[in-house]
């Protein structure tokens, strides 16, 4: 019995090439949209779970509100991880790290490499993270002071195959490090990634310098409500001397001024997902794009299972008389029910084999475009492999069971004589089902269209400064930062050099946070400081708002004046900036220095675009690490050279490195432009999904009608009149679906737009463009199935039926 | 009004090729009643659809009115065919989906009438056969010979000068039957010419003429008694 079920199956499928093809591969390219989807959001999700305990490991931070300033990062003293190591019964451990965001020069004998991710840990480190060490003690390998822990693979840069425990690294042609520890990569991800470990293990006791990160891990069974509650308490008392000390204020008075700061906790676990705030270590993942994958695969599944219901009833005229045969023949509904169901469900599961190979052909390029390293057969396979199933089997089934139930329907004896009329039943779901595919279909549209726009509005919005034709070079040497002043003469020398500058950063790094006073207020300012050179905002093509920019006969390092930024003069409500002084620390014991404001620049951009414009102030400094050459665009690359030959004879130790600004700063965008990227191609299948499916049930109305097209034709339809008739119903339920897909879409839209600091006014043009284009993608497809329809002979259809 | 010469029609499948119609040659005149008999698959349905311009023959030459229309293409035949012919079939061929006023109403609607000369034209014609209290009712509430009373209201509708009936009496009755047919020759009457297919010798009786087919071609062809009689 199955087997002739199978056969019937095979045959069928056979017989019917185009539907079957139409409807196996729009199931194929659902069920690979949702594998690709599922693997993705397994990757997501699994960060930090290969720690130990990782449950209990928790991230500390700081959240503080002051004069409308409002901070919110991960970052903690110096003092914090010793505190709650010794005073907290509930810390089974914890540790303080410190990380740059400069490669930095590593060398063993001859072998110089920069290393990007370095971290300068406390000797509790590996107690809170569990690496695994191919060599050395975790528990010793950062006890003592010029310690160096290597990953595998940096070990393999700088030693190659000899052995490197107890050899001596040179940092940065600074310090001599010994090698104390080698270390596996860890299994699983993580909001950081080191390529090797610095032991750090002095305490600078300053309670309201927050230079660095903490991480802490709790006792098994320790109640995480009590234990926060606690640590606030006795941090807040901690932060009490230094307060006052630097603020001039008692705590108490602090927060009278309608001031806030607190400590923080968040669990490791949902620092990738959840955490943006300022001063991460690396860019976090974001559940936003999560949840908008998985509505895109659930979309996507419903228009493809759609399909699937839809093309199998359009067939069912076609197998009305089998069904009617098989009952005469003795076959109970069930039985024909069963028959249908294995068919849909071998029809799936095709679709599935079909899917893994889509899988398998599109996943290097998704993993290109999203920028991750997904592989189907990782650890997880079985999950997805079960995950599939039970989404094809559910296919099969529930799909399957309309056109099951439906065709097991038909009587035989009217079947038989050929008096096969349509049951009207089903009309209103079909109709439903369109237009539920429909408004899932132009939602996906309208979202793609608004994604891009704001994308573009990001790429073209004045960005305060000009990054084409300006590299950035950083400085490697004391000796080179001292003396820099005296080389940009060598370098100017070259007339493609139009200018050369200095700055503590650039645009695409993070910017400082520091606390200023205007002269004769007791008011705390926090500004992001910038320490420059006298041509910086020539080289950088800032803008002057008032005031002037710093020059060589005004200003020197040793006397401050400062340029502001239009913000800070704007939050911080500074009137009359010009005729202000303003104050910094310049020790740890709170003495202030006072300096002139001078000029008032526009806005320029340092971070992205999910950031707003941070109050800023600059200062003449020669503490700057980082230099800027604006070069001619003719010739670039034979200046970049010219350049790199000067450099090399002034800081012979370090080889030469440089990047543009401009794609420094683009580098900021990229995750949005990726995930733009992902939702075009996923919006594109979903489209030629809903088409394929539309297209079937066009068929499928044109050949249940094709008697009232026959009599209609006879009594004087023409093929215009006929085509008319056929597409307008489905034109119209286009049109209820964009009903349903424009308020839902504005919603959506809104919500996700309002991640961004920038954004784009809601614009009309998408929907009307969405509703539009699904308005002609209809039309296109009914009307072939209808012009043919139109077009048939009428004879045929009232000789016989 | 209708005059054919060596008509011929051929069918073919991938496989086999047959003459549904071989060389057939005759002429219908104004106001004639004629019947065509012969048995399954002798072509009957076949010539009727070629009179009636649904299908086209494979050679031959077929005179409409005066007009050679034999190698017209489609929107040609739908424009003769619709202003001069109306169809009445076996199984009634009735839209489901509309009730008999708007079953009725459909050619006039092709043929481009207003709508109130149309509901002028579909009382009248629904008055006359006796069905004007099912006017808003469903084909499928309707009896058989109720069915066929609409089909031929729809196919007088316009008018035409030739109807053309495909047994239509075979779903019916006797005494339905009878109703249709009675109803066929009061139209002849009043000079519209019809040409019947049918398989039943007492329905051919009531008809002028009769024309025998086998196997796609014309065997006999004889003036019926009745039409005798009149003479």
């Amino acid at each position: 019995m199955f087997k002739n079920y199978l056969k019937v199956a095979l045959r069928s499928l056979n017989k019917n090439r185009i539907y079957a093809f139409i409807n196996i591969l729009g199931l194929a390219l659902g069920l690979a949209v949702s594998i690709l989807v599922f693997l993705f959001i397994k990757d997501e999700t699994s960060y930090e779970k290969h720690w130990d305990g990782y449950e209990r490991i928790y991230r500390t931070g700081i959240k503080a509100d002051m004069m409308g300033q409002k901070m919110d990062a991960p970052v903690s003293c110096s003092p914090m991880a010793n505190a709650l190591r010794t005073e907290f019964t509930d810390v089974e451990s914890a540790t303080r790290i410190q990380t740059g965001r400069q490669e930095i020069l590593m060398r063993h004998d001859q072998t110089k490499v920069y290393i990007q991710h370095i971290a300068q840990a406390d000797s509790s480190f590996f107690n809170v993270f569990n690496y695994e060490f191919i060599h050395g003690d975790p528990k010793t390998a950062l006890k003592e002071s010029n310690s160096i822990v290597l990953s595998e693979e940096t070990k393999q840069k700088l030693f190659g195959d000899q052995s490197a425990m107890g050899e001596v690294v040179n940092y940065d042609n600074r310090r001599d490090l010994i090698v104390t520890g080698i270390i596996k990569e860890p299994k699983g991800h993580a909001h950081f990634s080191f390529d090797l470990f610095i032991s750090d293990n002095d305490v600078k006791n300053v309670w309201i310098n927050n230079g660095w990160n903490t991480y802490l891990k709790l006792k098994k069974g320790a109640d995480f409500n009590s234990f926060e509650q606690q640590m606030k308490t006795n941090f807040m008392k901690k932060i009490e001397p230094d307060v006052e000390r630097f603020l001039k204020v008692s705590v108490d008075e602090f927060f009278k001024q309608g001031n806030a700061f607190e400590y923080q906790l968040m669990p490791i676990k949902d620092i990738h997902l959840y955490s943006h705030k300022d001063f991460e270590i690396q860019q976090n993942g974001n559940i936003m794009y999560i949840y908008v994958f998985l509505g895109i695969a659930f979309l996507v599944l419903i228009i493809a299972g759609i399909n699937f219901m839809n093309l199998s009833t359009a067939r069912s005229g076609k197998r009305a008389k089998e069904v009617g045969v098989r009952k005469v023949s003795g076959a109970s509904r069930k039985m024909l029910i069963f028959q249908f169901l294995v068919e849909s469900v071998i029809q799936s599961f095709i679709a599935l084999c079909l899917a893994y190979i889509l899988v398998i052909v599109l996943l290097p390029g998704f993993n290109n475009v999203l920028e991750t390293n997904i592989s189907l057969l990782n650890e997880y396979f079985s999950q997805t492999l079960l995950f599939s199933i039970i989404i094809t089997m559910f296919y099969g089934l529930f799909a399957g069971s309309y056109p099951a139930f439906f065709l097991s329907s038909f009587k035989p004896i009217s079947v038989l004589k050929g008096d096969f009329t349509k049951s009207k039943n089903g009309a209103f779901l079909r109709k439903a089902l369109v237009v539920t595919q429909f408004t899932a279909s132009t939602i996906l549209i309208i979202g793609m269209i608004i994604i891009f726009k704001q994308i573009d509005f990001l790429h073209n919005k004045d960005i305060g400064f000009k990054g084409d034709q300006v590299i950035i070079v950083p400085i490697q040497t004391d000796q080179m930062a001292d003396n820099f002043r005296d080389y940009k003469s060598i370098f100017l020398k070259n007339s493609h050099v139009q200018s050369v500058s200095r700055a503590s950063f650039f645009p695409g790094d993070l910017p400082n946070q520091s606390m200023y006073a205007l002269e004769g207020s007791q008011e705390q300012l926090p500004l992001w400081n910038m320490n420059v050179d006298y041509d910086f905002f020539k080289t950088m093509s800032i803008k002057l708002a008032e005031g002037r920019f710093f020059n060589r006969e005004q200003d020197s390092d040793s006397i401050p004046t400062f340029i502001v930024n239009e913000t800070a003069v704007n939050n911080l409500n500074i009137k009359n900036p010009l005729e202000k002084r303003l104050g910094t620390f310049i020790n740890n014991n709170g003495d202030v220095q006072y300096g002139k404001i001078v000029g008032v620049v526009k806005d320029f951009h340092i971070e992205g675009f999910n950031q707003p414009i941070r109050p800023m102030v600059m200062r003449i400094s020669n503490y700057t690490w980082f230099t800027a050459f604006k070069i001619s665009p003719e010739n670039a690359s034979s200046t970049i050279s010219f350049i790199e030959d000067e450099w090399n004879k002034l800081e012979p130790t370090h080889p030469f490195r440089y990047t543009f600004l401009d794609k420094k700063f683009g580098a900021l965008l990229r995750q949005q432009e990726n995930f733009g990227t992902m939702f075009l191609f996923l919006t594109i299948l979903a489209i030629i999904i809903s088409a394929m499916g539309l297209y079937g049930l066009a068929s499928y109305t044109a050949e249940q009608r094709t008697k009232e097209i026959g009599i209609r034709k006879v009594l004087g339809a023409s093929v215009s009149q006929i085509m008319n008739m056929l597409t307008k119903d489905f034109i119209k339920l286009v049109l209820i679906a964009n009903i349903f897909a424009w308020p839902i879409t504005f919603l959506l839209a809104k919500n996700w737009l309002s991640n961004f600091s920038y954004q784009i006014d809601m614009p009309i043009l998408p929907y009307i463009f969405a509703t539009v284009l699904a308005l002609i993608i209809a039309i296109i497809t009914v009307s072939t199935q209808a012009y043919i329809a139109a077009n048939s002979n009428p004879v045929n259809s009232l000789k016989y039926e | 009004m209708i005059k054919l010469k060596n008509l011929t029609k051929v069918y073919r499948t991938e496989e086999l090729e047959s003459t549904a119609l071989n060389q057939i040659s005759f002429e219908i005149n104004q106001g004639e009643f004629v019947s065509i008999m012969g048995p399954s698959g002798c072509g009957k349905s076949t010539l009727l659809n070629i009179l009636g311009m649904l299908d086209k023959p494979e050679s031959g030459s077929y005179e409409f009115l005066g007009k050679e229309i034999a190698q017209y293409n489609e929107k040609q035949r739908s424009e003769i065919r619709k202003k001069n012919i109306g169809f009445i079939f076996q199984n009634f061929n009735l839209i489901d989906e509309l009730t008999v006023f708007e079953n009725i109403e459909l050619p006039l609607i092709y043929n481009k009438i207003n709508s109130s000369e149309r509901k002028k034209r579909v009382d009248e014609i629904i008055q006359k056969i006796g069905i004007s209290h099912r006017s808003n009712h469903y084909p499928q509430q309707l009896s058989g010979g109720q069915q066929q009373r609409v089909a031929v209201a729809r196919a007088l509708v316009t008018n035409p000068s030739l109807i053309l009936a495909d047994e239509p009496t075979g779903n019916l009755d006797t005494s339905h039957g009878n109703e249709v047919m009675d109803l066929l020759c009061k139209l002849n009457e009043s000079g519209t010419t019809i040409v019947m297919v049918t398989h039943s010798a007492h329905d051919a009786s009531f008809s002028n003429r009769t024309i025998n087919l086998l196997d796609g071609k014309i065997v006999s062809e004889k003036e019926s008694k009745l039409s005798q009689a009149a003479v």
